[in-house]
């Protein structure tokens, strides 16, 4: 049972970890929040629908990224370096403008019903695992959430420009000091946090489902899962993601009725713990 | 001749919170006539559906003004009104058919209500940064749009049915048919536009808004002169919010139905474009655009497509006209001003 | 006045100040605090004021022990800070913001003050259209509403010329001296603190290093060593 919860609990998270650390990723840059964020993730779920139907879900895996990390890039010169000079509230106005059209559009072309997604034959059916029978397709899920995590903790870790984000994230006056590139790695983070988005919402699919609230149930997520992380704080925000990952299953296991409020509880107990979050991030001004 | 006017003039002058003016009397007048003539004249001259159309303009104008003043004095943006908005009406509903209550107590229990909710969720958001802050209230306005689709609650919400709002005898002498006629409630409408304008008027230009608005502007700087910057913000969130909550409470009583679209994030946004549209600095701008928009809106139709369009208007007026058109309109009146005396 | 004790301030693994002990006497006196950068200087500022919560030790502030106090408190009750990066209120005029403060802190003698740094010709001007150096006057000025009797600066002169930063330690020695307040200032410009202040006390690497009077600071083979080297 305890290892069903666990289980479930982890693929949710996967599935938040990789939409969460794009979110903080450019918060801890930029100090910008992308309310577009989820309708990205929501391009990426019905591209990936689409591209499914024609070319099966490993090209919608492959291609859906690329085509939203291409929006990153538009995302990034058409909006972020034009409005560079206001403040942030600004900006994230204007991405919240932006998800609304992005939303509405979808729903637009794809309609109001959801949509279902097959999992590819080879990830279809179940496997064995401590004496349960559980979706294979959940596993790759993990693997996959999992996966990105240790990528985006190496990388943050050991490379270059990883060391920069994490630097400007921490203080972004002395960063920018020392000669980094920001806008190099502004367009690098905003590419990879649109590509990120699109993963999640093509393997999501087969998931949860396609329709036309995701947008909005996803960036509250998110942001839920950012400020208990600790704003810019990227480790919190995985911690915080695996915690939401949690509630959110357990709540639907233990006290089906009230589920839907579980996220919002675990947020205000943060609030009242630690105003500042869990992670440790930017120092206070 | 000039000594005897400038005598005259310095006389009537009045003091308005900081600046002296000796048009104050003028304007006054002139506003009071504004006032008694847009209270009725529009009954006369308008077809129902258009004052029904534009009773609903002013009500969205006065959600966009509790947004707009949070926005221009405390630099901080809400984008949960909807959950005050529609909140207060479910509880006015639920008053009346789960408790039996008169349908002046439920006025008032379901305003305390919201007044003590948004107390409680600004004692734990208000201290946060300002994004953080639009974040947190996007998240709360989410849960109670959940909260009324609970399960567990349906006896009391009827999840995504809604409520019909009936209540016997009268509110302020005026029955559930009466407020339902679109006639006799945009007098109503009109008032609580102005009153609460003017309510926002007077906070604006007093002690408290310029200690806001200097937390705004510095708030380290407004600690280490001795303020508690903590205070002020909550008591400007209770305020809004309680602006919100009369408006809710007018809607419902106006609209006898309460429904899960009443307080989605849509209202909220609604509510925010109306506000950047009409120009969040002053009281008139959000009213205004609260009209606009509802024009606006039926002129546009489809949901789907008006939704859009509120989106791409945020972009627009925040990147090219971020101070909204009446805001514009005041600055070139000002420009005018000064070309012509100077 | 103020007694420092055994105060240590860390950010993060980084111990900005280690186990400071500073005695600030009292009124009328002006005290400078010098120190090679990354000595802790505006750590121990930021600490005594209250913007940073020091991670051991204590600040003592007329026999009470502070160390728990808000900012406001403090400013409330006679600390009083004026800040390196000018802190001010862009888009009020000068004398709406000095207004404000004074209402709020009970002083009505603002036009002492506003002798005192010499604002009385852009009283009606918005903060941000006014030159830099008048800027600097202003935060200096919304730093001595309500007569604090500490008042605490951090690197007054920076952005000033060496000439601008002697005249204002000048006008500060008699400002302390009129009003019997005492001051604490951070500085940079060894020269105009030497010449102006009654005692020095030199930190280094968050330690304090040495107290006394410029002339036996400036003989002192410690500081000579850390930090004057042959500039004294």
């Amino acid at each position: 049972m305890i290892a069903l919860l666990i289980a479930n609990s982890l693929a949710l998270a996967s599935l938040l970890i990789m939409l969460s650390s794009g979110l903080a990723l450019i918060y801890g840059l930029r100090d910008v929040i992308n309310f577009g964020h989820g309708a990205l993730y929501m391009l990426g779920a019905y591209l990936g629908y689409s591209i499914a139907l024609a070319g099966g879900f490993w090209l919608a895996l492959l291609v859906s990224p690329l085509l939203l990390a291409g929006l990153g890039v538009a995302f990034e010169y058409g909006v972020l370096r034009p409005l560079r000079g206001r403040s942030h509230i600004e900006v994230a106005l204007v991405t919240l403008g932006l998800g609304i059209v992005l939303g509405q559009a979808l729903i637009f072309v794809y309609g109001g019903e959801a949509r279902g997604v097959d999992a590819p034959t080879a990830l279809a059916g179940s496997v064995r695992l401590f004496g349960l029978s559980y979706p294979l397709y959940r596993i790759f899920l993990i693997t996959m959430g999992l996966g990105s995590c240790a990528a985006l903790a190496l990388w943050l870790r050991y490379s270059t420009s990883g060391l920069y984000v994490r630097a400007v994230s921490q203080d972004p006056s002395v960063a920018r000091m020392m000669g980094v590139n920001a806008d190099r790695l502004s367009l690098l983070v905003t590419s990879l946090s649109a590509a990120f988005a699109g993963v999640a919402g093509v393997l999501a699919g087969p998931y949860l489902s396609v329709d036309p609230g995701m947008d909005v149930t996803m960036i509250v997520n998110c942001l839920i899962i950012v400020v208990i992380g600790g704003t810019g704080s990227i480790a919190g925000a995985i911690v915080a993601a695996l915690l939401f990952g949690f509630v959110q299953v357990a709540g639907s296991v233990f006290l089906p009725d009230l589920a839907a409020l579980a996220p919002y509880v675990l947020l205000f107990v943060v609030l009242l713990i630690a105003p500042r979050g869990i992670g440790r991030g930017r120092a206070p001004a | 001749m000039s000594g005897g006017t400038s005598r005259a003039a310095a006389r009537s002058g009045v003091l308005l919170g900081g600046g002296v003016s000796t048009r104050a009397p003028v304007t006054v007048l002139l506003a009071a006539l504004i006032f008694a003539l847009g209270a009725y004249a529009p009954t006369h001259f308008l077809s129902e559906f258009a004052l029904r159309i534009g009773a609903g303009g002013l009500l969205l104008g006065i959600l966009a003004l509790s947004v707009a003043f949070l926005m221009s004095q405390a630099g901080l943006v809400a984008l949960g009104a909807a959950s005050v908005y529609g909140g207060v009406g479910y509880l006015f509903a639920i008053c009346l058919s789960e408790w039996d209550l008169s349908p002046t107590a439920a006025l008032l229990f379901a305003f305390v209500a919201v007044v003590v909710y948004s107390a409680a969720l600004g004692a734990l958001i208000v201290r946060t940064n300002p994004l953080a802050f639009m974040m947190l209230t996007l998240a709360a306005g989410e849960m109670i749009s959940h909260s009324v689709m609970l399960e567990g609650l349906r006896d009391y919400t009827s999840g995504a049915d809604g409520l019909v709002v009936n209540f016997k005898g009268a509110v302020f002498g005026m029955t559930s048919a009466d407020f339902a006629n679109a006639t006799r409630f945009w007098p109503i409408a009109w008032s609580a536009a102005w009153g609460l304008g003017l309510a926002a008027f007077t906070v604006r230009r007093s002690r408290f808004g310029a200690i806001l608005r200097a937390i705004r502007e510095n708030e380290e700087r407004m600690r280490f002169s001795g303020f508690g910057t903590y205070l002020p913000r909550l008591v400007a969130f209770v305020f809004v919010n309680a602006i919100a909550g009369v408006c809710g409470l007018l809607h419902v009583l106006n609209s006898g139905f309460v429904s899960p679209e009443s307080l989605g994030l849509s209202v909220s946004t609604n509510a925010l474009v109306a506000a950047l549209i009409g120009g969040v600095a002053g009281s008139t701008g959000p009213i205004a655009g609260g009209v606009l928009f509802a024009v606006a809106q039926d002129q546009f139709g489809a949901h789907g497509f008006t939704q859009l369009l509120t989106g791409v208007a945020i972009v627009v007026f925040i990147v090219l006209l971020p101070r909204g058109v009446v805001g514009a309109l005041l600055d070139a009146v000002r420009r005018s001003d000064r070309r012509g005396t100077g | 006045m103020l007694e420092i004790a055994n105060l240590s301030v860390n950010y993060g693994r980084v111990r900005a100040l280690d186990g400071v002990d500073l005695t600030i006497k009292g009124a009328g006196a002006l005290h400078g605090i010098i120190g090679p950068n990354g000595a802790g200087k505006s750590t121990l500022l930021d600490a005594v004021t209250g913007r940073r919560a020091p991670s051991g030790g204590a600040v003592r502030y007329r026999g009470q022990d502070i160390t728990r106090r808000s900012v406001a408190w403090r400013r409330r009750h006679g600390m009083a800070r004026s800040f390196q990066r000018t802190s001010i209120f862009q888009d009020l005029t000068v004398r709406e913001q000095l207004t404000l403060i004074a209402r709020h802190l009970g002083d009505d003698r603002l036009g002492d003050v506003i002798d005192a740094m010499n604002l009385g010709d852009c009283l009606d001007e918005k903060a941000g259209r006014i030159a830099y150096g008048v800027q600097r006057r202003v935060d200096v000025a919304l730093a001595l509403i309500g007569r604090p009797d500490l008042l605490l600066m951090d690197e007054p002169g920076a952005g000033l010329s060496a000439e601008e930063t002697l005249n204002l330690f000048l006008h500060l020695r008699d400002l302390v001296r009129e009003r019997g307040m005492a001051a604490v200032v951070v500085e940079h410009d060894v020269d105009a603190v030497f010449a102006c202040c009654d005692v020095v006390t030199v930190l280094d690497l968050g330690r304090h290093l040495a107290t006394g009077t410029p002339a036996e600071i400036r003989a002192d083979a410690r500081v000579i060593s850390a930090y004057l080297g042959s500039a004294a």
